[in-house]
């Protein structure tokens, strides 16, 4: 799914990141942990064409992405939802508005996004105070916007990138529940973490970059196992348990 | 879409709006006044050129003959586009109607000192100096009067004050324009987060740009209503009056149409104006 072959990213002489290769399957949650400056708020850019490598290879699928003309990136933002370290809602739009924003940029009629907006504010348990703006929320509530916001296009892959800083260890442990939930129902999810509770008792795969080095890969554990097992892998569910057809990174290329 | 978000655009900097739109009032204010004398001008100017522009005056006493032979070596030349004799009968009634407020005046007139004349038009305005001294040149004529010197004089004050005006309201366009520039340049500094925001998720460029525009275009918009609002009512309330008290006997009403006409015109003007300022803040501030 994802997929960093010899990456290298410098900022002026400063190297980010360093000959980092890795590969994220389809329908896996996969942990990324490293302290801070270790290169992986600049793992989650460069998956979204934020900022280009210095070197090597990143491809989703089979979209090389920076290759992608300028003018797909849009599209590539649209088809990965990401959850920001520090959020980035529009604290002057309501929780509605904030989530319907993705779907109005691709020309989704304003009722038919309000409604979307509407059913995945359910989903993250946020259907009660759509009409608050995010400074009325908690922390926890906020970073389920953010959550809301990423699935609203339901994207094959999220980028998450600390949804859990600065939240209580309960808070922390009822999102990384939700972006789990979310992975069941066949979503990629790529989250960076420095949360030792979610890293020690997920035992999902992790990748431990420090300095900009791949330094350890630890592999599946019981649960991924597990989750392999599933015959329903790569096939979502919405909330009626119907199975819904997963958006397409195919039709990046063709455009 | 655009438009809630220009209007929560509006409302966050609310002082910045009412600089702006203070600035295009002015401009459009500026633009309606220089429209309305404008009307004006070409209302008084078409009044005058309407008016006989040779008026050949005869002895009262001048047979009929030598005024036909003097109508007809005027008409001879070609030049004219309307010659009418004026009787002494019909002199007394134009008197009568010029000075119907004066009875006086009016008793002590009668028709046979009143001087007969012709009444003259020419194709061209360049060749009544020549017809009139034809006119002048022929038995009988008393005295000739022509306007040229009036609808000349007119004619170069209006051209003097449109001159002007032009100057005055193209440099008003210019201010406008930096002043639209810099207020959407501000804006979209202010802005630049969410800016931010909205790219990282997927918005196109078009997207973020738009309610810029739109903003731009509802300031001087609205500028240009405020403009042309208070130059319609300054008129109304003060200016038609006085105007057709100085101007007694000169038809320079200005017809509620003239003015929506001048309204129509600075609509269009204001949302070329404000599209244009800030798709260059615009192509300025978002790159």
């Amino acid at each position: 799914m994802i997929r960093f072959q010899n990456v290298s990213k410098t900022y002026y002489n400063s190297k980010a990141l360093d000959n980092l290769s890795f590969h994220v399957e389809q329908g896996k949650l996969v942990l990324l942990v490293g302290p801070t400056g270790s290169g992986k708020t600049t793992i989650f850019r460069l998956i979204i064409r934020d900022l280009d490598p210095t070197e090597g290879e990143i491809s989703i699928g089979e979209i090389d992405v920076h290759k992608l003309h300028k003018s797909k990136i849009r599209h590539l933002r649209r088809k990965v939802g990401v959850v920001f370290q520090d959020l980035k809602l529009l604290f002057d739009r309501t929780v509605v508005e904030n989530v319907m924003l993705p779907l109005e940029f691709s020309g989704v009629s304003e009722k038919e996004a309000r409604k979307r907006a509407e059913e995945v504010l359910s989903e993250v348990g946020l259907s009660k105070k759509i009409e608050h703006f995010p400074l009325q929320l908690s922390g926890g509530e906020r970073q389920r916007v953010a959550i809301a916001r990423a699935l609203v296009f339901n994207p094959e892959v999220i980028l998450a990138d600390e949804p859990t800083g600065n939240l209580d260890l309960n808070t922390s442990m009822q999102i990384f529940e939700l972006l789990e939930r979310i992975n069941q129902r066949g979503t990629t999810i790529f989250m960076a973490t420095h949360n030792d509770h979610i890293i020690d008792k997920s035992g999902y795969r992790v990748l431990h970059i420090e300095n900009g080095f791949l330094k350890s890969d630890k592999k599946s554990t019981q649960k991924e196992a597990k989750k392999n097992e599933d015959p329903e892998k790569g096939v979502e569910k919405n909330d009626a348990g119907k199975s819904e057809k997963k958006v397409d990174l195919e039709s990046l290329k063709q455009k | 879409m655009y438009l809630r978000t220009v209007a929560r655009y509006i409302r966050r900097s609310p002082y910045q709006a009412v600089a702006a739109i203070l600035i295009m009032g002015l401009t459009f204010l500026t633009v309606s006044v220089f429209a309305i004398i404008t009307i004006l001008s070409i209302r008084i100017i078409d009044y005058f050129e309407s008016r006989p522009q040779i008026s050949v005056f005869f002895e009262p006493e001048t047979p009929q003959e030598k005024i036909e032979s003097a109508r007809q070596q005027i008409e001879a030349t070609g030049k004219t586009s309307e010659i009418k004799f004026i009787s002494q009968e019909e002199a007394l009634v134009i008197y009568r109607e010029f000075n119907k407020d004066e009875p006086l005046l009016v008793e002590l007139v009668s028709a046979d000192i009143l001087p007969p004349s012709l009444d003259v038009k020419a194709d061209v305005v360049t060749d009544l100096p020549e017809l009139a001294q034809i006119a002048q040149e022929s038995e009988g004529v008393d005295r000739v009067i022509f306007q040229q010197d009036i609808v000349d004089t007119l004619s170069q004050w209006t051209n003097a004050f449109r001159q002007v005006g032009l100057f005055i309201i193209f440099v008003l366009t210019v201010v406008s324009i930096f002043v639209i520039l810099t207020i959407i340049g501000i804006k979209i500094t202010i802005r630049r987060g969410e800016i931010e925001i909205m790219k990282l998720i997927g918005a196109s460029d078009w997207f973020i740009r738009t309610p810029f525009i739109l903003e731009g275009v509802f300031y001087s918009v609205f500028g240009a209503l405020i403009g042309w609002g208070v130059s319609y009512a300054a008129l109304m309330t003060f200016g038609q009056a006085g105007l057709q008290a100085y101007f007694s006997g000169v038809p320079i009403l200005i017809e509620p149409v003239h003015m929506l006409i001048v309204l129509g015109i600075e609509v269009i003007a204001a949302i070329l104006l404000g599209a244009f300022a800030s798709f260059l803040a615009v192509l300025r501030y978002l790159k």
